[in-house]
């Protein structure tokens, strides 16, 4: 268990700043089981919004909640409101595939498309929605291989197919094909939970550049992690109903240090998974 | 035509052997086993000998005039396989044809938008489709839809402007054709295409779905743009078996073809194939007949192994090729 | 690892950059949209398609088989209408008798050799093993006429017996063995190593495990697997035709000719006689309903077999 202490930037709460997304009770259900309810916080923009919490608490359910993906499973129900830069991402006047291009997200394994080269993988985001001028498709994914960190190492070959790279490379490739659209919020889900350290290491220090472009909200089981990299913190717990329930949302240091509720201590201090 | 054990074939590799050879001990079991897998050998091979050598006297005597002559003549000779050929090959790509465009659009439904509490129901109607004995297929096609065709469809193909090079206009509508026959297959291969497309398509992994969705795709941009091209190997492979079950149907092409041997390119004639026209002339056939439908028995199993064995190496390639993702 | 140092600047290009990927996006939208739509539609339509000739196929059977099965139909020989009598078509007994001998015999043959290869397969790792296992694969998909040809050859030519039950048996045979084979192995196969460990570990020697301890557990694939044989044996048309000579009595001796469900469905299917196509409808509607029947208990038990492993 290797404790990094340094470098945290801690944020006092009057400075929040503009917020890109609301979460106002919002609860998910399937097939009318509930699995995660009481949500309700800010995501405050280009900051790290971090979603902890034992397995089971309803993490990546909620997250997944953010870009509509439980669309696809017959039987889900997400209630309450979630608003992107004020529209209610459900309810408003918001496209699915419209929110999906604002809200990207990065996935747990490593997914590129195992047919396509990286330049394709990574401007694929760009193609789904009609983009063809090669100047935009090339800029974007120059942009965007830089910002995740990979340019350097594919610039030269970026025909040559994804599976090629390591891991790491991969996951990278991953955040560059959600940042190619330009998104306002990135959505990552354990996203270094495949990788090995030094990638997850690697991955780690992206996430403090990436926030000077888009509003980052991650799942993550290990909280070095979030109290490493996140500026805010929410916590999450399975009730005894089985269904998981915000408990706490709070800046990183207060979650850590000095927290309201007394099972949000217990998490911190390592009291139970 | 039933296929269990086809859709069994694509697990078939991945079940890991079990440790204990029990017929490497030296028992009365283990020379059981090794017994009986001697004998399955030996009928094996005599399955391929005894047709090669059967047909043997054909080959020697008119040479390879089974490859390019054209006409069957009883009861001596010569005989020309190139109708059969050329009807095979016909009725065994259009019925492809049918079969890839349909059982195509029937998987990804099957897959994407049927609701999960149907889908067994599904399967099970595409496996008892399956089984269904090809002459019911055939009996069907001769007594229900070729006298259909002949009233309703054929006319109708008539007045088409490109009519004549295609489907031929002599005047008389024949309801037994290469076109009703290609039908016929087409019907008779679609379950083995759609059961195999369906396991291809459903194995490829979630995440990849979930993550070109996450980027704005719809759903049809999700399936063609990422779907099919990762299930694209493994659906070659479906293509091959299929058109592998297509050459070597035989009744159902027997009794809707009509059974002419003539080289035929307008579909609305009757026509032939390879098996169809062993079976038809089978019955009647003396000596050097008998050889030579013998001979065109070692096309067909050539024709067929081929094929099979490209089949094969692509689901094969194709679940290498997902295990890396 | 220089790259891990780089930090960029969006600077004003990012939001150019947004900006027109945002109004590209909005222009394609609605047609994106339309098109999945579409395509959706067309799918379920192929779907549609795909299911129309099995519904217009289980009416006909239905509406034109139902009248013709009655006692007699089961039970009485055929006979030949004339023109004086039109309508005398008798029944099927000879054919009916003819498949359950045919299908017997085969499986008589079939069954135990193709279980037996099916356990060497799984539990032998020899060159014999895999270019046995390949053999079978090639010959399950194999045209069935084939089998026809091979039976002829061998049974009826060279060894003199004859147009007969047994050369039909031996084709039908020849059919069902890679079937029983490869569904055998795959069911052995499944069995877990768990449980031949601990039967190894118990002491018992390694023909004893796979006796006592692995066919038992396999047993209900192994039996699927036949299930699925038979009934595809009791269909098959091509296999038999060029070699049982369509026998007319109730025999069902070996050595003499014999009649099948199947193959009296393609004879007189191109009869002349409008009274003997009819019959054919219920030839077919019971040959299908026995087919059905076998299909589905093979699915049965392959899914209690399922439950059982869970």
């Amino acid at each position: 268990m290797v404790e990094v202490q340094s470098e945290i930037q801690f944020q006092s709460p009057k400075e929040r700043g503009p917020v890109a997304m609301q979460l106002k009770d919002v609860a998910v259900s399937f097939h009318g089981r509930t699995a995660v309810r009481d949500c309700s916080f800010d995501v405050t923009k280009n900051k790290v919004t971090s979603l902890i919490g034992p397995s089971g608490s309803g993490k990546t359910t909620l997250l997944r909640a953010l870009n509509r993906l439980h669309d696809l499973t017959p039987g889900a129900k997400v209630s309450g409101q979630i608003m992107l830069e004020g529209t209610d991402i459900y309810r408003g006047d918001l496209t699915v595939t419209e929110l999906r291009t604002r809200v990207g997200m990065v996935f747990q394994r490593p997914n590129p498309f195992p047919t396509m080269s990286i330049y394709d993988n990574v401007v694929s985001g760009l193609r789904f929605n009609g983009i063809k001028k090669k100047s935009l498709l090339d800029e974007s994914a120059e942009t965007s291989l830089r910002s995740a960190a990979l340019w350097d190492s594919v610039s030269s070959r970026l025909k040559v197919a994804a599976s090629n790279l390591s891991g790491g490379e991969q996951q990278r490739l991953c955040i560059a094909r959600a940042l190619a659209l330009d998104p306002e919020v990135l959505l990552m889900d354990e996203p270094t939970s495949a990788l090995d350290p030094i990638a997850t290491l690697h991955i780690e220090e992206l996430m403090k550049t990436l926030t000077k472009r888009v509003t980052v909200v991650i799942v993550t089981h290990n909280m070095q992690q979030a109290a490493r990299i996140s500026d805010d913190c929410a916590f999450l717990l399975m009730g005894e109903d089985r269904a998981g329930e915000l408990i706490e949302f709070d800046t990183t240091e207060k979650i850590f240090n000095n927290p309201d509720d007394p099972r949000t201590l217990d998490y911190t201090l390592g009291r139970f998974g | 035509m039933s296929q269990g054990p086809v859709v069994e074939l694509l697990e078939y590799e991945e079940v890991a052997a079990g440790p204990v050879s029990a017929a490497t001990s030296r028992t009365w079991y283990s020379y059981l086993l090794i017994g009986a897998a001697l004998i399955f050998t030996a009928v094996s091979v005599s399955f391929v000998g005894s047709i090669f050598w059967s047909s043997w006297p054909e080959w020697i005597h008119h040479g390879f005039t089974l490859l390019t002559g054209k006409g069957w003549t009883s009861p001596d000779g010569p005989f020309g396989g190139l109708a059969m050929i050329v009807g095979t090959l016909e009725t065994s790509l259009i019925a492809l044809v049918i079969a890839v465009i349909i059982g195509l659009g029937t998987a990804i439904s099957i897959v994407f938008f049927i609701p999960r509490r149907f889908r067994t129901i599904v399967a099970t109607l595409v496996e008892l489709l399956a089984a269904v004995p090809s002459v019911v297929y055939g009996l069907w096609g001769l007594l229900v839809l070729a006298p259909w065709m002949q009233v309703t469809v054929n006319p109708w193909l008539n007045s088409w402007p490109f009519a004549k090079e295609i489907f031929g206009n002599s005047g008389e509508e024949f309801g037994t054709s290469l076109l009703l026959a290609s039908i016929v297959l087409g019907i008779m291969i679609l379950p083995t295409f759609v059961a195999i497309s369906r396991e291809v398509i459903a194995v490829v992994p979630q995440d990849l779905m979930e993550a070109s969705l996450s980027l704005g795709a719809t759903r049809w941009q999700m399936i063609r743009g990422v779907v099919l091209p990762t299930a694209k190997i493994g659906l070659f492979g479906a293509t091959f078996l299929a058109l592998a079950r297509a050459t070597g149907e035989t009744v159902a092409v027997a009794l809707v073809a009509g059974s002419v041997a003539n080289i035929q390119f307008h579909l609305l004639y009757p026509g032939t194939s390879i098996a169809a026209w062993i079976a038809t002339e089978f019955g009647e056939a003396q000596g050097n007949e008998v050889a030579a439908l013998m001979a065109l028995g070692v096309l067909l199993m050539l024709l067929n192994v081929c094929l099979a064995l490209i089949s094969r190496s692509l689901v094969s390639r194709q679940r290498r090729a997902l295990a890396r993702v | 690892m220089s790259d891990l140092i780089e930090l960029e600047e969006p600077g004003d290009s990012g939001h150019a950059m947004r900006d027109e990927i945002r109004r590209t996006s909005d222009r394609f939208r609605g047609r994106r949209v339309a098109i999945s739509r579409a395509m959706v539609a067309l799918c379920s339509v192929a779907l549609l398609i795909a299911a129309v000739p099995l519904v217009l196929l289980m009416y006909q059977l239905f509406k034109q088989g139902v009248g013709q099965i009655d006692w007699k139909f089961f039970t009485t020989l055929p006979m030949t209408p004339t023109l004086i009598d039109p309508t005398a078509t008798g029944g099927i007994s000879n054919a009916i008798v003819g498949t359950i001998a045919l299908t017997l015999y085969a499986s008589i043959l079939a069954i135990p050799l193709g279980v037996l290869v099916g356990v060497y397969l799984a539990e032998t790792q020899s060159k014999l093993a895999t270019t046995l296992r390949v053999i079978s694969q090639t010959m399950a998909g194999a045209p069935s006429i084939l089998m026809g040809l091979f039976a002829f050859s061998l049974i009826v030519h060279d060894l003199n017996v004859g147009f007969s039950a047994i050369a039909g048996a031996f084709a039908l045979a020849v059919l069902m063995m890679p079937v029983i084979i490869i569904s055998t192995e795959i069911a052995v196969r499944n069995v877990p190593n768990t449980l031949r460990e601990a039967g190894l570990a118990l002491g018992a020697k390694s023909h004893k495990v796979s006796m006592k301890i692995v066919l038992p557990s396999a047993l209900t694939g192994i039996v699927t697997g036949v299930i699925l044989a038979i009934s595809r044996a009791i269909g098959e048309t091509a296999p038999v035709l060029l070699v049982i000579a369509g026998g007319f009595t109730n025999s069902w001796k070996p050595l003499s000719p014999v009649s099948a469900m199947p193959l009296a469905i393609y004879e007189n299917a191109k009869s002349e006689w409008p009274s003997q196509r009819a019959q054919v409808w219920g030839i077919a509607l019971v040959l299908v309903i026995f087919v059905f029947i076998l299909s589905l208990t093979a699915r049965i038990w392959a899914s209690r077999k399922q439950q059982v492993r869970n």
